[in-house]
């Protein structure tokens, strides 16, 4: 019994021999089971030490380094604003602070289940669209706090 | 009037599919310096030319490109390595992200003949995370090039095979470090590692590895084509040819520009990006990202954009990261973002960068709620004077140059911030 999908078998297995040594597969094989569920499991770091080989102090070390994998479940969106500099200077706090108001308003309606969760990010490398964020992997530029409803809107009904 | 631009770089920037292999090949002659060094040119002889080009790395450091490949023992037996850092994290650096959805193929071909030039027959780009289209850009690129067959073996007939793959970071400033990049790439944490050995000898698996920059890596098909001659006559002296800006604040055209080095820094803000926006005066300058020392106005005047003229300001070139800062901004403020900046991304092995970027930030905090001592202020560049050159790489440095900027050229600021909350807090 397998907790990962026959696709995800599938990656995993085309990414332990694509390059010169296993360990260098742990980071492409963690994006692909983000890519499907969302976080990494020790159920899953599990399997990948005694079915696939890749050792779990390895893979553990790389996911705690990184900021972009998660050992706890995630929300269905999950935003990533921009604090740096550039996105700093053109709005980024007050976006911010929107965005958290709109989450923390959502969670109390829904309870603990809402759709967003928000990451402070270090920086997009979208200076040019400042200021900018991230949700999930679709990056939306000159996110100003007067666009944030709008912009969240589409993802999920804001409350009224 | 804008003065004739070359390019060099994006050269198939605003054309039709300016991405495209059939652009790259049709109308910029795409691939014919790959097809000429394979066809007779030496190894010594690639190197050679670049070398003669004065060709300097565009990731930062500006080191000298052909002298590095230089470095990669030439007989020694087994595997070697060719790297692009597409990693790109720099904070205000946008340039790598702009040429991969521009002009992917020129990197390729640039990889091909840095390839044949140190002897690597694998080599791969490296990409943040966070730059989700462009590897989409750059992995379709990959798959136009080995249809047509110019990645795989035996490339134009040559004998000489060279394959390339594309790997994703996942989210850490230090990969951007060629021996953090290498760390990551081996599935471990970024960790930077001690040098030396240099990477050119002992790097990827512990085989010679040469890592370049992307930008560095397109200009070398146009060397080739054109002759170390031709590249010399843009740009100045010690930095020839051109580079990729990326300019960012409250302008009216912020992006990505391709100019000559020793281009004048006015005629960039006000001719490429189109100048500040309405009602806004420039109130600092940071030229070459985040761990660049701060410049005045005052400092501005006259200033060109290359490696000596930074130098004698005392900043740096970097990454070409140019951001504006107007006078509606906190300078406060700003350090704040800096300094925390760092301290997330210290990869936590050299005491003085995890505990110098963590006292900094502790410091600032005092400083943002208003509860440390007026003398916290100059603490801040007791502390950063301590954290330089004294770790395995440059972030403890990368953090520690703009502290010290900050506290010498706006420490007025600064006090009045902690006074009174009266330091141009942004809106």
């Amino acid at each position: 019994m397998s907790v990962f999908s026959e696709s995800l078998k599938a990656k995993i297995e085309s990414f332990l021999t694509r390059y010169e040594t296993r360990r260098s597969a742990i980071l492409p094989v963690l994006h692909a089971i983000q890519d499907e569920t969302g976080w990494v499991s020790d159920a899953q770091i599990e399997e990948l030490h005694h079915k696939y080989g890749l050792d779990r102090v390895h893979v553990k070390e790389v996911i705690t380094f990184y900021d972009i994998y998660k050992d706890h479940p995630v929300r269905k969106y999950q935003i990533r604003y921009c604090k740096n500099l550039t996105c700093h200077m053109l709005g980024a706090q007050d976006a911010i602070c929107k965005i958290k108001d709109r989450i923390k308003a959502l969670d109390a309606q829904l309870g603990e289940d809402g759709p967003f969760s928000l990451e402070e990010f270090p920086c997009l490398g979208k200076c040019d669209g400042a200021p900018v964020m991230l949700i999930n992997k679709e990056r939306i530029e000159h996110a100003t706090a007067d666009k944030i409803d709008s912009i969240l809107s589409k993802y999920a009904p804001l409350p009224k | 009037m804008a003065e004739q631009k070359p390019k060099i770089i994006l050269q198939t920037e605003g054309l039709p599919d300016q991405h495209s292999l059939k652009t790259y090949v049709e109308k910029v002659n795409g691939y014919t310096a790959a097809r000429k060094v394979l066809g007779g040119m030496s190894r010594e002889q690639v190197i050679e030319e670049v070398k003669q080009a004065g060709l300097r790395g565009r990731g930062g450091a500006g080191f000298l490109t052909g002298l590095k490949w230089s470095f990669v023992p030439k007989d020694i037996t087994g595997p070697k390595y060719l790297i692009c850092n597409n990693d790109e994290s720099e904070p205000g650096t946008f340039k790598d992200r702009y040429l991969c959805i521009t002009n992917p193929h020129q990197v390729i071909e640039g990889m091909i003949i840095a390839a044949y030039a140190i002897g690597a027959n694998k080599g791969y780009i490296y990409t943040r995370w966070e730059y989700q289209e462009e590897i989409r850009y750059l992995e379709n690129a990959i798959k136009e090039a080995y249809d047509a067959g110019l990645l795989g073996k035996n490339l134009f007939g040559s004998g000489f095979d060279f394959d390339l793959d594309h790997y994703t970071g996942a989210g850490a400033y230090i990969c951007g470090e060629e021996t953090g990049l290498i760390s990551s790439l081996e599935g471990k944490k970024g960790q930077p590692k001690v040098k030396p050995p240099f990477p050119a000898v002992s790097g990827y698996l512990s085989r010679p590895t040469i890592v370049n920059n992307t930008e560095t890596l397109a200009n070398v098909p146009w060397i080739i084509n054109n002759g170390a001659k031709a590249f010399r006559q843009f740009g100045t002296e010690k930095s020839p040819g051109t580079k990729l800006f990326s300019i960012s604040g409250a302008l009216n055209k912020p992006g990505v520009y391709e100019v000559p080095l020793g281009y004048p820094f006015a005629s960039l803000l006000n001719i490429e990006a189109g100048g500040m926006q309405p009602g806004r005066t420039l109130k600092a300058l940071i030229p070459g990202g985040a761990s660049a020392p701060v410049l005045t106005p005052a400092e501005c005047e006259g200033l060109t954009m290359d490696f000596e003229a930074m130098a004698q300001r005392n900043t740096m070139l970097g990454s070409g990261a140019v951001m504006v800062i107007d006078d509606r901004q906190s300078m406060a403020e700003l350090l704040k973002v800096t300094i925390e900046f760092f301290a997330h991304e210290s990869c936590g092995q050299c005491t003085p960068c995890r505990e110098g970027t963590g006292w900094l930030n502790n410091i600032m905090d005092g400083i943002m709620d208003r509860s440390a001592k007026p003398d916290n202020i100059a603490r801040l560049g007791s502390v950063a004077r301590n954290m330089g050159g004294k770790t395995i790489c440059a972030l403890s440095d990368a953090c520690a140059m703009p502290v010290m900027s900050y506290v010498q050229k706006f420490s007025g600021e600064l006090q009045a911030y902690l006074a009174a909350g009266s330091g141009g807090h942004s809106k």
